[in-house]
This record gives C-alpha cells, structure tokens and sequence, in this order.
C-alpha cells in the first residue's frame, strides 16, 4: 500500500491531515512538519487499522473420474 | 500464509485465510488543526488563485483602528483583511457581515491552507494533487516517496 497524507481543508480553513499506509506511527512523523507548518493542533486520533488488500478465494475443481 | 480448506458439496475446494485480515498493521492518525497565516508566499499563492489584488504589506486603516501586515483586499469588502505573519492572525472589521460577507475571508483562508500544505510538500519533493469536492472541501493527497514508516 503507498504511504499518503490526505489534507482536506474545509470552506472556512479548518484542516484535517490524515495519513494512510503508515506501518507502525511512522505516519506520526512523516506528517509532523506539516501539522507544524499549517497551524495549531487542536486534536489528534491514532487508530489501528489494515491494510485492505482483497482476498483472493482460490479455487479449486476436484477431479471427477 | 496458514489456510483452512472447505469443501462444498459439489465438490469444490475453498481455501480461506486464519486470520481475519491480510497484510501489515498500520496506523491512522488524524489531527484536526486551525489554521495559522504565517507564509507570505502561500497568501500571494491564494490571492493569485482567488483573482484578488495582491498583498500589500504595511499598516493598514480598519474602520477606527488600524493593523500591520499583509492588507489583502476581499471582493465587496470596506476595509482590508490583514495578515500579521508573526502572529498568524487575521485582522479584519466587517462590521458582522454589513461591510463584507465572511464567505470571501472563509475562502481565502481555505485557499491559503492548501497552498501552504501543497508548499510544504513539495519542499520534501512528496508529489501532490488536487480535488475539488462537492461539500466545497479541497482535498490534498500527498503521496509520500521513502518518508519514515
């Protein structure tokens, strides 16, 4: 999965950073110059999640004889 | 991978994953933040987008008082909006909507913030795009090459 920061800035400037793909808090500080950069940090979420790569179901055809 | 095999009745086999999930654990961290204006190149950036004059830095008259900074004047507005850079604070008197609707400033601030995030990622040489959605966000996706993981 590649590692992405989403910045979504509302209509009044309020701003969301999230970053996705990160292992481990990595995204942490990948993402810290810009938090800095944009302006105060008025709240902060961590959540543990996976990566969502689609599960291939194999299949298999026993042999009929 | 460690699978479980199933086998339905017409004969084909499934093979399923023990686990639940597939891949690495990772981590999603959201902050909210308030913005600052502290760039003069990101307020040039978002005037120059909005078709607005550009900034003129110096002591600007609001009403009765005055302030320092970047003057940047809103389409419709009396007085200037004002950008103290040091601060990060926005000056302005519109007298509650009477002497210019708070949408223009709104849009302003929300044009600076993606200028100085697309800024600040390209100084790390992170690539960047742009979408306009429809709730009238903008939404930013920095795709990070070899940043820490």
């Amino acid at each position: 999965m590649s590692k992405t920061i989403e910045v979504i800035v509302a209509p009044d400037g309020k701003v969301t950073v999230q970053t996705k793909g990160f292992a481990g808090t990595g995204c942490k500080a990948a993402s810290e110059a810009l938090e800095k950069a944009l302006g105060l940090k008025q709240s902060e979420q961590l959540t543990a999640e996976f990566f969502s790569q689609p599960i291939t179901h194999q299949q298999a055809t026993e042999g009929r004889a | 991978m460690a699978v479980s095999a199933s086998q339905s009745p017409d004969g084909r086999v499934y093979l399923w994953p023990l686990l639940p999930h597939q891949g690495d654990l990772a981590i999603s961290h959201i902050v909210q933040i308030k913005s600052e204006v502290r760039d003069a190149a990101a307020v040039n950036a978002a005037c120059k987008r909005l078709g607005l004059a550009p900034p003129v830095n110096g002591q600007h008259k609001l009403f009765t008082s005055s302030a320092a900074g970047l003057g940047i004047k809103l389409p419709g507005w009396t007085y200037p909006v004002v950008c103290d850079l040091s601060t990060g604070q926005v000056a302005f008197d519109n007298y509650v909507g009477r002497w210019g609707e708070q949408s223009k400033l709104d849009a302003l601030l929300q044009m600076y913030a993606v200028e100085k995030a697309k800024i600040e990622a390209r100084k790390k040489g992170y690539t960047v795009s742009e979408q306009f959605l429809a709730s009238g966000e903008i939404k930013l996706t920095i795709h990070v090459s070899g940043g820490a993981a």
